[in-house]
């Protein structure tokens, strides 16, 4: 087990190597996209520790996306707040947040626990747009936020970071018991209680962690854009594109939604010169489900069995 | 007489206008084994549920080491010393025999959890001591016999450590090696430990040699209490289960 672990956290070091020297070889043009499929990345990574493990399928990520990109792009451009205090403020109000998300699941399960995560994700959608719009922006949102470094260089190694260091971290804790005990409240929470396990309290706790990343991300997305909109973020497409993510490449292994990030991102900008509209979304889309139909366990699988099939092959 | 490990007074449980359990009240010695029969739909199971918190009782009281434990949630209870098998075994699906044991004896502590390592030996010997070999303890449920499925149950409930375990029809399915050998690692379990159960049952012959005491449910009511073969001569006994 433990060498298990140093083994696999040597991939993750080869992975790191290899992102980092990345820029030396391919253009600004594909970092930027990169950019895009980190954030992506660590929203996917965010939903796979709640839902991928514990079987609450949340359809409200944008909803904590959405506080924390709000309350730092509002501390920061409204009332000067310094990056360094809005961002971790911004962590705290996504993990508030996530509190609140967390309430329905102490009632709900399944599909219904899905729908009333997607009711706050519209609720938020329709309260940005009408209350305070001074301060919110309203329907335009606000633009001209402070970004923390410029160029596609710099913003490729802070995200690329900010991922790696989120990535680890989750794939450590979903490593030990705990991990274990997550999941075995998707597969029976009665049987887990009856083996004396507080499962209000581990699922209390995977909320906290999935909003924290997602605050994470949300809120250095929003400074990487310098813009922020209800549009765009308390959207279907925007939450289908996580969702997409995470289980494409592979639910409940963490490794598998960054897989599926960049699979994602990098097919739909390669897809964007030959069919400029949305049909390259059919695309995806087929693809997607040829990906469920045969391998319903995501990319991630599909690798892991060739590896296993590589060493008895030279075993 | 000393304290009872478990006193159940006066529960009742009614779902809407079905009243399946009425007024029942138990004991359970320490280290004592007793035997709960009664024909189907009598109120067995129900009676697991309310002890194990599954079901809150419409009314009465449950007490447990001397402390009442009628408000306690599941883990509290199980951390107090309560443990039950399901009738349908109910193993983490998409885990080995060995990570279910993992699970059900890892500490209900998010820190100890993430910091601490899992005690492997304690693990297999859980496993072993239902009799799983080791390729075994490394297969999924899916792979198991029912009777092997039993002893998973059997093997999860050990893993927390009880002073009282509920075992809900662990004799169903099984062949009659199979029963042989878990009824000896029972005695074995209480004999070693100081083990005591509650034992529900179809199958009387099985049940015959474990129990101390058995009572009869009929109907949400208890009908006969005391020795086993006191209670099989019962003539209301025999009118439950044949009728008249």
């Amino acid at each position: 087990m433990e060498r298990e672990t140093l083994r696999y956290l040597g991939w993750w070091l080869v992975f790191g190597a290899v992102m980092c020297l990345l820029p030396l070889v391919v253009p600004t043009g594909t970092l930027r996209i990169l950019i895009f499929a980190h954030f992506l990345a660590i929203f996917a990574m965010s939903w796979d520790f709640l839902s991928g493990r514990t079987g609450y399928i949340s359809f409200g990520h944008p909803f904590l996306i959405g506080i924390a990109g709000y309350t730092t792009a509002i501390l920061s451009y409204r009332y000067g707040v310094p990056l360094h205090a809005s961002i971790p403020a911004a962590v705290v109000a996504t993990m508030v947040g996530g509190t609140l998300f967390f309430l329905p699941a102490l009632r709900t399960r399944g599909t219904y626990f899905a729908l009333v995560t997607l009711a706050f994700m519209e609720i938020l959608y329709e309260l940005t747009k009408v209350v305070a719009p001074k301060t919110t922006g309203g329907t335009r949102g606000i633009s001209g936020i402070q970004t923390i470094v410029s160029g596609a260089v710099a913003n490729y190694y802070l995200t690329f970071g900010i991922m790696f260091a989120i990535g680890v971290v989750l794939w450590l804790l979903v490593r030990t018991r705990l991990g274990m005990a997550l999941s075995a409240i998707r597969m029976d929470e009665d049987a887990l209680r009856a083996a004396g396990h507080d499962t209000t309290r581990l699922k209390l706790f995977a909320f906290m962690v999935s909003a924290a990343a997602a605050g994470i991300g949300g809120a250095f997305y929003v400074h990487y854009l310098g813009s922020i909109a209800p549009r765009g973020i308390f959207e279907i497409d925007f939450l289908f594109t996580i969702l997409v993510a995470a289980l494409i490449g592979g639910a409940e292994t963490i490794v598998g939604p960054i897989i599926g990030a960049y699979f994602l991102t990098i097919l739909l900008e390669y897809l964007r010169p030959v069919m400029p509209g949305m049909e390259r979304y059919f695309v995806y889309g087929a693809v997607a489900l040829v990906v469920y139909v045969y391998r319903p366990d995501g990319i991630y699988s599909l690798l892991d069995a060739a590896r296993r099939r590589l060493r008895e092959r030279r075993g | 007489m000393a304290e009872p490990l478990l006193e159940a007074r006066d529960l009742h449980m009614a779902f809407g206008g079905i009243r399946a359990v009425r007024g029942l009240s138990f004991h359970v010695a320490e280290g004592e084994t007793l035997g709960l029969i009664g024909p189907n739909g009598a109120g067995k199971t129900t009676v697991f549920n309310m002890v194990m918190a599954e079901l809150k009782p419409t009314a009465g009281r449950i007490f447990f080491r001397g402390a009442d434990i009628t408000r306690l949630p599941t883990h509290a209870r199980v951390k107090r010393g309560l443990a039950r098998t399901y009738q349908v075994p109910r193993p983490f699906g998409a885990m080995s025999v060995g990570a279910n044991i993992r699970v059900c004896m890892a500490p209900d502590d998010l820190w100890k959890l993430m910091t601490e390592g899992p005690d492997v030996a304690a693990e297999r010997a859980i496993g072993r001591g239902v009799g799983f070999s080791d390729s075994q303890i490394a297969a999924l449920p899916s792979a198991l016999a029912m009777g092997d499925l039993r002893r998973l149950e059997m093997a999860r409930a050990v893993a927390v450590a009880p002073r009282l375990l509920l075992l809900d029809e662990v004799f169903a399915g099984l062949t009659l090696a199979e029963i042989a050998r878990l009824s000896e690692l029972l005695v074995e379990k209480k004999r070693t430990e100081g083990l005591a159960y509650v034992i529900v049952s179809h199958d009387l012959r099985a049940l015959a040699p474990l129990v101390d005491r058995v009572i009869v449910m009929s109907f949400g009511e208890v009908i006969a209490e005391g020795t086993f073969d006191a209670v099989t001569a019962d003539a209301a006994v025999c009118e439950a289960y044949l009728g008249r």
